[in-house]
């Protein structure tokens, strides 16, 4: 597999802030990378030095095979979309499209050519010659996008491009940007705070947190196996619940919270003493559906949330100290559990994740 | 305010159409003062050289002004920063006269800058620095300098600091960035600085009177001069060309601000 992005230790900080503390990590070519975590996490940095806008203070970073160090924004063979496009006013789209291709003397036709095709690709022909004040968020976006992919960058890297634009135009924009990274098959290194986003469009992502990376996976595993606490929490919903680990045999774990004990399977690395589980929402069962679960329990309803295709249920259980929030797909017409009720609970082995640690 | 303002200027009006003859002023009324104004070679010269001094501090000013604009900008010491910002600031503080004295103190012949320049062989002889264009010049630019770096450097930390990245990230060096993307886009300033140095030096009235040394007759200084002979309509006219003059040099200079700031 060839790599067009390798991190390799890189440390960097501000005064006595750590930014990026000791991460490792490498993009195959062509592929849609992202770094994911909260603001402040680092994510912005690590782009920031792929594109030498900042420079490690320790570690390699290689750009498709070719050490970094040193070399200036100008020189690399990376493009950027910035967070609020920074699209130069004076000029039109056209223009600011062609701007990139001026400055290393493309020939004219060569280069009249090359800002047509990316400005079809982004579908803003008809706009070519509107100057940025004219044009539309979304457009302003696919303008820098199409400045950015019309110098066929090996790496794109996009800094939360999508975060000024209104949500149904994300939603379009994400489509468009898989699109675009398909046709193109430049490899694409986004960085965003929006798991959504990084959802939908990635290959893989890397959560970042404090600086440091937690986890590098697809997102089915990342949503499904998250590594450490943080990601559970951090992407989709789950119930995060104190509890103690009383014993582990091979992948499976017996653990306890107040009068309640039951086992969790498919455990990586547990050690008896405290730890955390991360329940999803969605894989709590509820009534006739609990029924068949291997492990069950009763819970009084708490509380009801109608949020249209979801209904959200707030559970206290019986017989321990867990309060669990639980999402059931609402089909319509079904009649909805009410406050007071006392339910059926159940779910998999499976379904918690255990991590080790208080 | 408008009386304050108009009743003089009304009054100014009316007398720039009256006659003056052999030390006397009479109140007929006659066109023959804006017609020996118009047609007099004499006066074409005055407005010629008020024009052209205005100009040549005007292009002065940018020229020192700008560097020093984007050197107050680029200095991301807020200490220095603001010591230079005082630096460039101090030539409003000081009187009009004082610094005119100052300036005559040092560009003339036995002064330190002609002995400076002596003393290191680039002249052979003392150059006449002083009570000529030279000097009203160098003196106007000193004291309208922060005038023209001011609105520069506004113009320029208004800028989006990412338009200077993304002209780096697109490959243009610093030259191309300046050129290409920081320059264009301080425009507004530039021309702002421009509109206010150049109706300043068209009505520099003490230090071309003080600096010209009589050789530099400048329109202010021709009304100044009718005024002392009593010729009311003279001073009157010159008045009324200066303020025309003032009047279409700003409505060409919001103009071109106007062209700076759509592009």
């Amino acid at each position: 597999m060839e790599l067009d992005v390798e991190f390799v230790g890189v440390t960097k900080s501000f005064g006595d802030f750590v930014a990026v503390d000791n991460i490792s990590f490498s993009v195959a070519k062509g592929s849609f990378f992202s770094l994911l975590g909260p603001s402040g996490c680092g994510k912005s940095t690590t782009l920031r030095m792929t594109s030498g806008f900042e420079h490690p203070d320790s570690g390699q970073l290689r750009i498709a095979g070719q050490e970094m160090a040193g070399v200036a924004p100008y020189r690399r063979p990376t493009n950027m979309v910035f967070q609020r496009w920074a699209l130069f006013p004076h000029m039109t789209a056209a223009e600011n499209v062609a701007f990139g291709l001026e400055v290393e003397r493309t020939p004219r036709r060569e280069m009249r050519e090359r800002v047509a095709q990316a400005l079809a690709l982004v579908g803003l022909s008809e706009f070519s010659h509107r100057k940025p004040g004219q044009l539309s968020g979304g457009q302003m976006q696919r303008v820098a996008l199409a400045r950015a992919l019309v110098k066929r960058p090996k790496v794109l890297l996009l800094d939360e491009p999508l975060g000024a634009l209104d949500l149904k135009l994300r939603t379009q924009m994400q489509l468009e940007l898989k699109r675009i990274q398909r046709e193109v098959g430049t490899t694409f290194i986004y960085v965003t705070h929006d798991q959504g986003e990084a959802m939908t469009m990635s290959d893989h992502i890397a959560v970042m947190n404090k600086g440091r990376i937690e986890q590098i996976d697809t997102p089915q595993t990342i949503y499904d196996r998250p590594a450490t606490r943080f990601v559970a929490g951090f992407i989709g919903n789950a119930n995060i619940a104190p509890l103690e680990i009383e014993s582990v045999a091979g992948r499976e774990a017996k653990v306890r919270s107040g009068g309640l004990s039951f086992v969790i399977s498919d455990v990586d690395g547990a050690t008896p003493g405290k730890g955390h589980m991360a329940l999803r929402y969605e894989r709590i069962r509820l009534g006739a559906a609990a029924a068949q679960a291997p492990l069950r329990f009763k819970a009084d309803v708490r509380d009801v949330i109608f949020a249209g295709s979801v209904v959200q249920y707030v559970l206290a259980l019986a017989d321990g100290p867990l309060e669990l929030l639980a999402e059931q797909s609402h089909e319509g017409g079904g009649a909805l559990l009410s406050r007071g009720d006392r339910v059926d609970v159940g779910w998999e082995p499976n379904a918690p994740r255990l991590f080790a640690g208080g | 305010m408008t009386y304050a303002f108009a009743a003089p200027l009304i009054t100014f009006f009316e007398y720039s159409f009256y006659r003056f003859r052999r030390g006397r002023l009479e109140q007929v009324f006659t066109l023959d003062t804006y017609s020996r104004f118009l047609f007099d070679s004499y006066y074409h010269v005055v407005i010629y050289d008020t024009l052209r001094m205005a100009t040549i501090v005007t292009l002065l000013s940018l020229a020192i002004g700008y560097p020093l604009a984007y050197a107050l900008y680029r200095i991301n010491r807020p200490a220095i920063q603001r010591w230079l910002a005082l630096l460039i600031f101090s030539p409003i503080l000081v009187s009009v006269v004082v610094r005119s004295y100052g300036w005559i103190v040092l560009l003339s012949d036995q002064g330190p800058v002609n002995w400076l320049l002596l003393r290191f062989g680039v002249l052979a002889e003392p150059a006449t620095l002083v009570f000529n264009l030279f000097g009203v010049v160098i003196s106007l630019t000193h004291v309208f300098l922060p005038f023209v770096v001011f609105p520069i450097f506004s113009s320029l930390t208004r800028l989006d600091p990412a338009l200077k990245e993304a002209a780096e990230d697109l490959g243009a060096n610093w030259w191309t960035t300046f050129r290409r993307v920081t320059f264009p886009l301080s425009l507004p300033g530039v021309v702002a600085g421009a509109q206010i140095a150049f109706t300043l030096a068209l009505g520099a009235f003490v230090t071309p009177a003080m600096l010209g040394g009589g050789r530099v007759l400048v329109l202010p200084l021709q009304v100044y001069n009718a005024t002392t002979d009593i010729n009311w309509p003279v001073a009157a006219v010159g008045g009324m060309a200066l303020l025309v003059i003032s009047m279409v040099a700003v409505a060409a200079f919001n103009r071109l601000l106007k062209y700076s700031e759509a592009r």
